[in-house]
């Protein structure tokens, strides 16, 4: 049986931890994930008072929801994030999504009101402009239909950090070259910021996507980008942020999660749908 | 034409209206718009004179996305008379009742170890196979203990297949002696031999 030096996991250890994972989380982890995954629990185990991965396990099992799990997590999962992340989305936004929209709502030149786009969590904000830097650079009918892009996040420092729209080389690195010379500027220290135009277009706010009462103002969302959030939560928040999503939405609206996320196991509210760049959920039309 | 921001930018924490009163949303779980019955029962969160109303709705509302808000809000009390009022749907011949209301009690770790003896003795098998699919989502620290006890002392073929296929995601080396005893139990049941031996490879680490 083969294993790693480092944690002395055994391809059956791996196996067994990659389910129970898989179980908590959503997230699976293939084989070829193996030396992320050893490294990360390697850590884990060093950070407590377990020798071996058996004992850890054994008491991650036992404790389940506890710190060890979250700090399991926290080491499994990556929070960085970055312009043009998952944009095989953007591609399904563009492509099939916004059209089925339009048509759905009367087409180009009849639609009432403007098309509606929510990032949330938008985080520092690196979601919601990729979200309009592709559809000024990408979307044919942009000349022709308003959109609304609204983001919003729990945190409230990193909305400000959004407000600002300052960002790293590192976090700008997907943008092409020709969209980062018309908008974002360099402010120095190898910083860009987001052109004034496009980061007065975006609304910000600040609201707990649990909390039914908040979430009560956001209405009639076409699109929602909900992505590496939901598996954060335990069952029943991840319940009521689902069902706070749906009141969020325009029947017939569209749901983009992280590419790890089911809401299969979630909720059955939302209706998956097949498109050609992957799985998006919608809100059923049958329903107000 | 074009991006374009909200005309009147909102802060939707600051500037909320009031939301109606518990009263005003349980009576609007009659509503016969089901879109306002589901976002009533949404809002009846934090409202716990208004469980006993809505378990009384669970069994006869007809909306699946309205049970499963109400089943949402309920949920979250995760205590013994919510987990009570909940159990009993286990054995409704409705199986989309059924099922919302088995991942519903497999959130509430707190209250439903309390109806687990119960369940544990439905003489309905299949709410004990309901049972074991809860138990597999459950977490809870004596969930593995109690799959244990069902795969060792239930009486029936499909129940003790139930608690298997439930046990094996956690289930480890030390649960093969256990997976071999049941098969030995029932070896005219070829569902529980097919899940066994499926099983069996993973756990011993031999092909």
């Amino acid at each position: 049986m083969a294993s790693t030096a480092a944690t002395g996991l055994s391809d059956g250890d791996f196996i067994r931890f990659a389910e129970y994972f898989y179980k908590r989380t959503g997230i699976h982890f293939a084989a070829g994930k193996r030396y992320f995954v050893d490294k990360r629990i390697d850590t884990c185990i060093r950070n407590s008072p377990y020798d071996t991965f058996a004992a850890w396990f054994a008491a991650l099992r036992t404790s389940d929801q506890g710190p060890m799990l979250q700090e399991l997590i926290n080491q499994l999962t990556v929070n960085e994030t970055y312009f043009l992340r998952e944009d095989y989305q953007f591609d399904a936004m563009l492509s099939t999504v916004l059209p089925n929209v339009l048509a759905a709502r009367g087409g180009v030149g009849r639609i009432v009101g403007p098309v509606k786009i929510l990032s949330l969590p938008c985080s520092t904000g690196e979601e919601p402009y990729s979200i309009a830097l592709r559809l000024l650079e990408e979307w044919d009918q942009i000349d022709h239909v308003d959109v609304e892009i609204h983001g919003a996040d729990i945190d409230s420092e990193v909305l400000a950090k959004a407000a600002h729209a300052s960002y790293g080389e590192r976090s700008v690195q997907r943008v092409p070259k020709a969209w980062m010379n018309k908008y974002f500027a360099a402010v120095g220290a190898g910083r860009y910021q987001v052109d004034e135009g496009i980061r007065s277009a975006v609304t910000l706010h600040k609201v707990n996507i649990c909390d039914t009462a908040a979430m009560r103002s956001f209405r009639d969302f076409d699109i929602v980008f909900c992505r590496n959030v939901l598996i954060y939560f335990d069952e029943l928040s991840s319940r009521r942020a689902a069902e706070n999503l749906y009141g969020a939405m325009r029947p017939g609206g569209y749901l983009f999660l992280g590419h790890s996320e089911s809401m299969s196991r979630i909720s059955p509210i939302f209706t998956p749908t097949r498109l050609p760049e992957g799985l998006v959920y919608q809100r059923p039309t049958g329903a107000k | 034409m074009g991006l374009v921001r909200k005309q009147a930018p909102q802060e939707p924490e600051e500037a909320l209206p009031e939301g109606p009163s518990a009263e005003i949303l349980l009576s609007r779980l009659d509503d016969p718009d089901p879109d306002r019955r589901r976002e009533s029962a949404l809002g009846l969160v934090g409202a716990p004179e208004a469980v006993p109303a809505m378990l009384a709705r669970v069994g006869v509302e007809e909306d699946p996305r309205v049970l499963e808000s109400m089943l949402t809000t309920l949920a979250a009390y995760d205590t013994e008379d919510v987990a009570g009022g909940l159990a009993v749907h286990l054995a409704s011949d409705e199986a989309g009742l059924r099922t919302a209301v088995a991942a519903a009690l497999a959130t509430m770790p707190r209250s439903f170890p309390a109806v687990l003896p119960s369940l544990l003795a439905a003489p309905d098998h299949d709410v004990r196979v309901m049972t074991a699919m809860i138990l597999a989502d459950l977490q809870h620290p004596e969930a593995h203990t109690w799959l244990v006890r069902m795969i060792c002392q239930d009486p029936h073929p499909n129940v003790v297949t139930g608690a298997i296929d439930a046990l094996l995601p956690s289930a480890t080396t030390d649960d093969v002696q256990l997976l071999l005893d049941a098969r030995e139990r029932f070896p005219d049941d070829p569902f529980l031999r097919f899940t066994v031996n499926a099983a069996l490879p993973r756990l011993t680490g031999t092909p």
